[in-house]
């Protein structure tokens, strides 16, 4: 290449600015970039705005940051966007260190049982008390917990895909195999070939009340999650009690531990009231934009207390059972009746959604739900 | 190259001339894409014209229109090539006891042409549109990229078939899922949002040009403050145009609170959205 001119040397460091806040750009996009200026009118500052926006920016949300950035370079205007940046930052990193569990809700109709006061235990990593407590978990208990947790790993669920593979089977024909063995043979086909839908695993979504009521209940779940999540990636984890916090990227840690503490940090009200409603709304908009649980099993652990208006709460699970494939809820006051009548306001409204509630309120129970989830794919 | 002299005035007008109203930011992106020879991916909201775009470029142009709608599951040989089995199979029948060889059964004779081969074969004769491709499975963009980034394509049994002049090449995608990076970068990249009042009056108006201006002004207002509420599938500009089209089909020249609801259905459609605007149908058009 020749030696660069000192207007293309101006445009390659605009590159590296952009490059350097953030953006990832290489340098075939900085050579698009001024083959690109130089075929327009360079006098207008508004063309080498333009050319950039078509050939560095690659995603919506990456056009502020394009904007301050081409503002300060071309122009040398310094806004204050930079500043709340790294406010939101400094923000973000000091808050949410509130792992604490609150120890509450002891007092929930019919007693706890022991097994899943020990499994909400194992769960838990940040007071060593509890720790202390599983160590007291006797054989039996360690066992069985084990054994849901590999029960979970290996039956994901799965569902039917539009790409086949062979089958034995005789449903579809395969004719492109067919074709390929019938010359083989001289033009004599000798056997029929046939071919399936190959299977794919079906997405699965946790969204777990950790307020007040629920944390204890939640935990274990998260546990579930985390298990289902090192043996299947399509699984997504969100946390709400006044809003929804997606906790899926803190569970990609090998120690199950530090993957709890993680998630736990990540999710800033803990302790805050109960807004079912609004928070699965918010999962529903995301989910317009992308695909986000669509055709996915979607597991609600929540006891229905909602602070919220009732009618969002009905409009928002009328649209997440539309997305979802199933949506399953997990009531710890269903506790092991078998003609649950909901008796809290969330429940009966978010009812007619639902497609199969769950108690959890034990080992037996969550071993059943763990069952379900592998077979309504 | 036959885009040498073109500027971005003169694009955005003859866009005009074919009543595709672009704003600046598309204009340049579309003229970098012919210049530079890159396709061009188009992000944005559901009915902003993204499709059409590929339609008028291709009209303006005076080149076919190539298009391939992904979906979910779409593979190579919706997309690329078939061979023709049912053909293959009794070419082979009637050989007798002569032995078939790859090169008769596997050639050009038995070769189906999908969109993506058709758009390598005819080069700069043809606009390649690649509808909705957040559609498609993860798979399938990462076998767009030999295509987009080399403009060539390879078929196992016959080999590498490159264009001989590069086609114009348009994504398009409604953001349900995050397209991939790589297939990001051998693209140039424009978001299409929804345009200001002003801008989709002169959509409207150059796309029914019978349509009075008073009427135009009337349903874009309706429609920005419809965007505006809290509804979950917001109307894109086809809609506006529908709408106008509906009210004006009524023979009613300007859009009252009955005519709105009569109609509302050509502007929103949602179940839940249309009950929600019919209450507030007030608010809607004044």
């Amino acid at each position: 290449m020749s030696s660069l001119s000192g207007f293309d040397e101006l445009l390659v460091g605009f590159g590296q600015t952009l490059r350097q806040a953030g953006l990832s750009i290489g340098s075939d996009d900085i050579l698009t970039f001024c083959s690109g200026v130089s075929h327009l009118d360079i006098t207008d500052l508004m063309n080498v705005y333009w050319a950039g926006r078509a050939t560095l920016v690659r995603r919506n949300d990456h056009v502020p940051i394009y904007n301050v950035i081409f503002q300060q370079y071309f122009l040398d205007i310094h806004e204050t966007a930079v500043d709340e940046r790294k406010r939101t930052l400094r923000a973000s990193s000091t808050a949410g260190a509130t792992l604490e569990i609150p120890n509450t809700e002891q007092g929930l109709p019919g007693e706890i049982s022991p097994d899943e006061v020990k499994l909400g235990y194992l769960a838990s990593t940040s007071e060593v008390h509890r720790l202390k407590a599983f160590a007291d978990c006797s054989e039996e208990e360690i066992r069985r917990v084990r054994k849901l947790i590999s029960r979970f790993r290996v039956t994901p669920p799965q569902r039917r895909t539009h790409r086949s593979t062979r089958s034995k089977k005789a449903a579809r024909l395969d004719l492109r195999r067919m074709v390929r063995e019938t010359m083989r043979n001289l033009g004599e086909p000798r056997a029929l070939a046939f071919k399936k839908r190959k299977l794919k695993l079906r997405p699965l979504v946790f969204i777990l009340d950790v307020s007040g009521s629920m944390a204890d209940y939640s935990r274990n779940l998260l546990q579930f999650a985390y298990c289902a999540r090192r043996a299947n990636a399509k699984v997504d984890v969100f946390c709400f009690g006044t809003r929804l916090t997606r906790i899926t990227r803190s569970l990609d840690r090998r120690n199950a531990d530090e993957a709890m503490r993680l998630a736990g940090e990540a999710v800033l009200d803990w302790d805050g009231g109960t807004r079912i409603g609004d928070s699965l709304r918010q999962f529903t908009r995301e989910s317009r934009r992308s695909r986000l649980g669509r055709g996915a099993i979607v597991v609600i652990c929540s006891d229905g207390l909602d602070r919220g208006e009732p009618a969002a709460l009905s409009d928002s699970m009328e649209s997440l059972s539309r997305i979802a494939h199933r949506v399953i809820w997990v009531n710890p006051h269903k506790g092991d009746a078998v003609d649950f009548v909901p008796s809290s306001i969330g429940m009966i409204v978010a009812d007619p959604y639902i497609d199969e509630v769950h108690s959890g309120h034990n080992l037996a129970s969550l071993e059943r739900l763990a069952d379900r989830l592998a077979k309504v794919g | 190259m036959p885009f040498d002299q073109l500027t971005v005035p003169e694009l955005t007008e003859s866009l005009g001339e074919y009543k595709y109203i672009a704003d600046r930011g598309l204009s340049t992106a579309l003229l970098l894409a012919l210049k530079l020879g890159k396709p061009l991916l188009l992000e944005g909201e559901v009915g902003v014209g993204k499709t059409e775009l590929a339609r008028t470029v291709s009209t303006m142009l005076g080149r076919e229109l190539i298009r391939l709608q992904c979906y979910e599951g779409i593979d190579m040989h919706q997309a690329l090539y078939e061979w023709d089995y049912a053909r293959q199979m009794l070419f082979v029948r009637s050989l007798g006891s002569e032995e078939a060889s790859d090169d008769q059964l596997f050639g050009p004779r038995f070769l189906l042409e999908r969109p993506l081969l058709q758009a390598v074969r005819a080069g700069d004769q043809c606009v390649l549109l690649i509808d909705e491709v957040d559609r498609a499975d993860d798979e399938f963009e990462a076998f767009l990229l030999e295509l987009l980034g080399d403009y060539q394509v390879t078929i196992p049994e016959v080999g590498t078939i490159k264009a001989q002049s590069r086609p114009i090449v348009i994504l398009t995608s409604n953001r349900t899922r995050e397209l991939h990076d790589a297939l990001k970068r051998r693209c140039l990249y424009t978001w299409i949002g929804f345009p200001e009042s002003d801008r989709e009056v002169e959509i409207v108006r150059s796309r029914l040009p019978e349509v009075g201006g008073a009427l135009a002004n009337q349903v874009v207002g309706a429609v920005n403050r419809l965007r505006a509420m809290d509804l979950e599938k917001l109307p894109g500009v086809a809609e506006t145009i529908d709408w106008t089209e509906s009210v004006s089909a009524l023979g009613s020249n300007s859009l009252t609170a009955e005519i709105a609801l009569d109609t509302l259905g050509a502007v929103v459609k949602d179940r839940d959205d249309l009950e929600y605007a019919s209450r507030n149908i007030q608010d809607v058009i004044s």
